[in-house]
């Protein structure tokens, strides 16, 4: 019974993972520019392997392997945040433009100050 | 038996998933048009071959996968730094097609060049050079 | 004496976690959580540790929750046939200080619906925020100003 409970789980995270996964590739080639298609990756692409990892936690059913995914998980949700920030932070302050309809950017100002 | 059955074609449709997302984040990366974007997409990449190292650990039961999943997304986290690094320092800019122009080659045919004279060789400023002429018009 | 217990607890932990139960290695465990105690022993000892610990369990529980909702919304957006987008870049006046907050703070932004942190000024006065959907800026600064920033600040300060 357990056993399948925790089948059933896994195929819904495996699912789930692939989905966003697929998501998050769909929206790097719809967005319009850099600044958006980031966020489609650093959010979604993250959830999706992240789930993916905890799919593996939860199929072999023992708390030493779970412990290790969910390290895993924390490790990717925590990392993705900041490689994102780096990636826009360099392109912004290099100078790759917005997207043509974006409606203000208060940090020009400041990218000429310094 | 049942919820086994659903599991392993459950994993079957997400192999096929994650190769459909695999070859549009590959098409990004060709497609860029610029640096960051194809950085964006190799991140992205990445996170997809966890995925996909995840799905191998489920169906052969090793969970040592696991740890290699995890040192390939420090990997990964490392690489997108050091691109983000290297855009920063590179401190160049593209043009609209996503051809590099580079700062320094900007200044050179920003520069105003003096006629070269027979014998003026030596008073040539480094950065207007002929030779380097010749490289921005590339 | 909370300290043992906790060091007890810790060690059952890392026995539980490594996989092995032998006497060799519950008594490691016990040494490592007697010592990683001790790195913290500063913080330990200092009032309200324990309701800053519920408070930081609380954010971690937001953090979650705004991480599915923002994948959520992404997915949703990626999904629609006609994107309707307004994306910007505004300014978002810091109330916390340390750098430690800010990082926090940029890190919980980052993975919430629709906004995506660049970059912090030089005087750490102000941070410059991506927003997909900038209609309505103010909104989006007073949720976050109300939400995370409160929050870090009810738990580290």
């Amino acid at each position: 019974m357990t056993d399948s409970i925790l089948a059933i789980l896994t195929a819904l995270l495996v699912l789930s993972g692939a989905g966003f996964a697929l998501v998050a590739a769909i929206g790097l080639n719809r967005l319009p520019d850099l600044y958006t298609r980031m966020h489609a990756a650093s959010k979604a692409g993250t959830v999706g392997s992240g789930l993916l990892l905890l799919a593996v936690g939860v199929h072999a059913g023992d708390l030493s392997t779970f412990a290790r995914a969910l390290a895993g998980f924390f490790f990717f949700v925590l990392t993705a945040p900041i490689s994102a920030h780096l990636l826009a932070m360099a392109a912004h302050k290099v100078g790759y433009p917005l997207y043509g309809e974006s409606v203000r950017d208060e940090m020009k100002d400041y990218d000429k100050r310094i | 038996m049942t919820a086994q059955v659903i599991l392993s074609y459950s994993i079957w449709l997400a192999f096929v998933v994650l190769c459909i997302s695999f070859l549009l984040t590959v098409w990004r990366v060709i497609r860029g048009p610029t640096l960051p974007d194809r950085v964006v997409a190799l991140d992205m990449l990445t996170g997809i071959v966890i995925g996909f190292i995840a799905l191998i650990a489920i169906r052969t039961g090793f969970t040592l996968y696991i740890d290699i999943a995890i040192s390939l997304g420090l990997v990964g986290f490392l690489a997108t730094v050091a691109f983000a690094r290297f855009i920063l320092s590179r401190g160049g800019r593209e043009g609209p097609q996503g051809e590099t122009v580079k700062a320094d080659m900007i200044r050179a045919l920003a520069a105003p060049v003096p006629e070269p004279r027979r014998g003026a060789r030596k008073k040539t400023a480094a950065g207007t050079g002929p030779a380097v002429r010749r490289k921005a018009k590339k | 004496m909370i300290t043992y217990i906790l060091s007890l607890v810790f060690a059952i932990v890392w026995v539980a976690v490594t996989g092995s139960a032998t006497l060799h290695n519950l008594i490691f465990g016990f040494a490592l959580s007697t010592l990683a105690l001790w790195i913290v022993r500063g913080e330990m000892g200092a009032r309200g540790y324990w309701r800053r610990l519920g408070r930081i369990l609380l954010l971690l529980a937001l953090f979650f929750k705004e991480l599915a909702l923002s994948a959520w919304k992404v997915a949703v957006l990626v999904m629609s046939p006609r994107m309707d987008l307004k994306p910007g870049i505004f300014a978002f006046p810091l109330t916390v200080t340390r750098d430690f907050e800010i990082t926090l703070l940029a890190n919980l932004i980052t993975l919430t619906p629709g906004t995506l942190s660049v970059d912090v000024s030089q005087d750490r006065r102000t941070l410059f925020v991506h927003a997909i959907d900038c209609s309505d800026i103010e909104a989006t600064k007073r949720d976050i100003a109300a939400g995370f920033e409160r929050r870090i600040i009810e738990a580290f300060q």
